[in-house]
């Protein structure tokens, strides 16, 4: 795929737009199919689109992560219908605290945390995050909180299976040439960004 | 063997998050409370509810029963008999209670307080009449 | 792996489907439409399996009420009341408006005369209904309280006479109770068997709000936005009279317009009173008679009615309950 001809930096940077858009394609689909879905209680969202969200920031970085997030909160919203009301304003909250924890947690960690880490930060995050804001801007009761230690077990359950689900991923796209990195291809060296 | 597998997908330091994280829940759980709070107040004699009222507003009832009259006392979320014409006064040794599912009961004078309820998803009623 | 994945793609869609169904089985129907009619607005209630036939159902609801109106409200020139006031003479009127008047009138001879049907001039007077209204010399009432009482109308059949040509009938106190009722009964016609009908808090319920009962707050008569206390109740009517719905205000002093004959001033021992009976047009009758018997009166006249029950609540706030509430009030 990779041609001698063409340079490898704008074709690495091409190929990057490309997939980050079509991460944001699979992690909208994601989010409508969770809506879809019976939910146990209210509120207790399984994130899947989040694997997207993990994959993005492991292959391209943390401003990646950053637009496959609010992109899938956007535009999902708008495919579910329900932009602007307090169930979007919830998952905007969730997803920005979710994201600015993963990101950080990586450019912290570095090579010692892998998806799992992440993700599992990300999904407490997540919860954490639109909890405050349900009782900030939704229901001003004390008793909210007593759903709180269920709420991060859950949230740190589907953290775990969603970054197992990234892992994997990560693991299938990594095999294929069309992600090696800038660096890599200049260098002619196979690596990957993290264990 | 699935955890295994699982395991070895996580680094050191991942392993390290899980755990601190289901710490913190775990200290979540014991901090709240290992029950809800309940909502309502309920009373009641052979199976019939006798009096009714929510667990949030003060008030001191008179209840009425074979023996006489025994008072229970609503404040600050809690619940208890402050006064019984029974023998033994175990009623009153039962303390407050606040939790959901929790009981106390004067047998002598035939009276089981009980709370119930949580915050309802369910609009309290359904017209109002004026 | 090719013979696996067809089969998991399969079991895929198979448990999609399941979801997708459940979605649609779990919700039961409920339809809610409301018009302003009878100078309130008007809110009807169905729950049920059928769309379609609850739609139908619900506007023949309305056209009976619709139908209560044009027959007893005074402000149509052609109705019942209306020509009744009119002529000094008997005149002939349907057969509802009969009914209507007789039920009042046995409700009038109950209550001792405080239900009355005939305070047409007395609420003209006062001008409640218009723009200014104002509080009449003791002079002006005095004439308007002549002839008035359980026995000032004369009812044969379908034919009323008036005990005095000027005598003004106002349906207020119980016609809206009986459109309700005839709104309930177009219901159960049309096959509804859980249904609510409120008519600016006059209600009916028929059956239960499937599988609970309908729960019915009581507006606080002193603070707007708070409920009294909340009844579950079902297949049954609710009216409530009270000092807070329609007044004006004097030098600080509040007149409302239930009022009580004896005197020609608004009754002043209660600030609400809540009735359940079997029918709203007799709740609404009983409710009003209640209001100006006063606590302990209007609980025992309500106690000697058969079927009805009654939440009062006095000029100083206490709350009474007759017998058969007791148990079965939850206070909020």
């Amino acid at each position: 795929m990779t041609s001698s001809a063409v340079d490898p930096q704008l074709l690495a940077r091409v190929r990057r737009r490309i997939f980050l858009a079509l991460f944001i394609a699979l992690a909208v689909a994601l989010h409508t199919l969770e809506f879809l879905l019976p939910s146990p209680a209210p509120w207790f969202r399984l994130g899947f689109a989040n694997i997207l969200t993990l994959t993005a920031l492991f292959l391209y970085g943390g401003r990646a992560a950053w637009v496959v997030t609010l992109a899938r909160v956007g535009i999902g919203s708008l495919v579910v219908g329900n932009l602007f009301s307090p169930g979007f304003l919830l998952s905007l909250c969730g997803g920005i605290t979710a994201t600015a924890l993963m990101t950080s947690a990586r450019a912290l960690g570095g090579r010692h945390i892998g998806p799992v880490g992440v993700s599992a930060l990300g999904a407490v995050g997540h919860a954490a995050g639109q909890l405050f804001v349900a009782w900030l801007v939704l229901v001003r009761h004390a008793g909210l909180w007593q759903l709180f230690p269920f709420f991060l077990l859950f949230a740190l359950g589907t953290g775990i299976a969603n970054g197992i689900a990234a892992d994997l991923l990560l693991e299938l796209l990594r095999s294929h040439s069309a992600f090696r990195t800038p660096v890599a291809a200049e260098n002619g060296l196979e690596s990957r960004i993290s264990p | 063997m699935a955890l295994a597998a699982l395991l070895r997908r996580m680094t050191p330091l991942d392993r390290l998050i899980v755990l601190v994280l289901l710490l913190a829940s775990a200290a979540a759980f014991a901090l709240i409370g290992h029950g809800p709070r309940g909502t309502r107040v309920v009373v009641e004699r052979q199976g019939q509810v006798i009096f009714s009222a929510p667990l949030g507003v003060d008030r001191t009832v008179t209840l009425n029963g074979p023996l006489g009259e025994t008072q229970l006392r609503i404040r600050d979320g809690h619940a208890g008999i402050i006064s019984s014409p029974c023998a033994h006064k175990v009623c009153i040794g039962m303390g407050q209670i606040a939790q959901q599912g929790e009981l106390l009961a004067c047998v002598p004078n035939d009276l089981l307080v009980r709370i119930e309820g949580q915050e309802a998803e369910e609009p309290s009623h359904d017209l109002i009449s004026r | 792996m090719s013979l696996n994945r067809p089969l998991v793609i399969l079991l895929l869609f198979g448990v999609l489907a399941l979801f997708a169904l459940q979605q649609c089985r779990d919700k039961p129907q409920s339809l809610s439409r409301s018009r302003l009619l009878m100078g309130t607005v008007v809110e009807i209630t169905v729950l049920g399996d059928a769309p379609e036939g609850l739609e139908g159902a619900v506007t023949e609801a309305f056209a009976a009420l619709e139908r209560v109106e044009q027959l007893m409200s005074a402000h149509f020139s052609n109705s019942d009341v209306a020509r009744l006031n009119a002529s000094g003479e008997a005149v002939e009127v349907s057969p509802e408006t009969a009914a209507v008047l007789a039920l009042g009138q046995r409700i009038a001879e109950a209550s001792g005369g405080t239900f009355d049907m005939t305070l047409g001039r007395l609420i003209q007077l006062w001008g409640m209904e218009t723009a200014e209204p104002h509080v009449p010399d003791p002079a002006e009432i005095a004439p308007t309280l002549m002839d008035i009482g359980p026995r000032a109308l004369r009812i044969e059949g379908t034919r009323i006479s008036k005990r005095a040509p000027d005598l003004q009938v106002d349906l207020g106190g119980i016609a809206k109770g009986y459109a309700v009722d005839q709104a309930i009964e177009a219901l159960r016609r049309a096959g509804v068997t859980h249904a609510s009908v409120n008519a600016g808090g006059d209600i009916r319920l028929l059956g239960d709000r499937q599988g609970r009962p309908w729960r019915i707050g009581i507006q606080h008569p002193r603070h707007a936005q708070t409920i009294l206390v909340t009844l579950e109740l079902e297949q049954v009517a609710v009216v409530t009279s009270g000092d807070y719905e329609r007044f004006f205000e004097r030098d600080g002093i509040r007149y409302h317009h239930l009022f009580d004959p004896r005197s020609g001033f608004p009754a002043r021992l209660c600030q609400s009173v809540t009735v359940l009976a079997p029918s709203a047009a007799e709740a609404d009758a009983l409710a009003t008679a209640a209001f100006v018997l006063g606590p302990e009166a209007g609980l025992s006249f309500i106690a000697s009615w058969p079927h009805a029950e009654a939440l009062l609540v006095a000029a100083d706030g206490r709350r009474l309950l007759s017998d058969g509430l007791k148990d079965r009030v939850k206070w909020p």
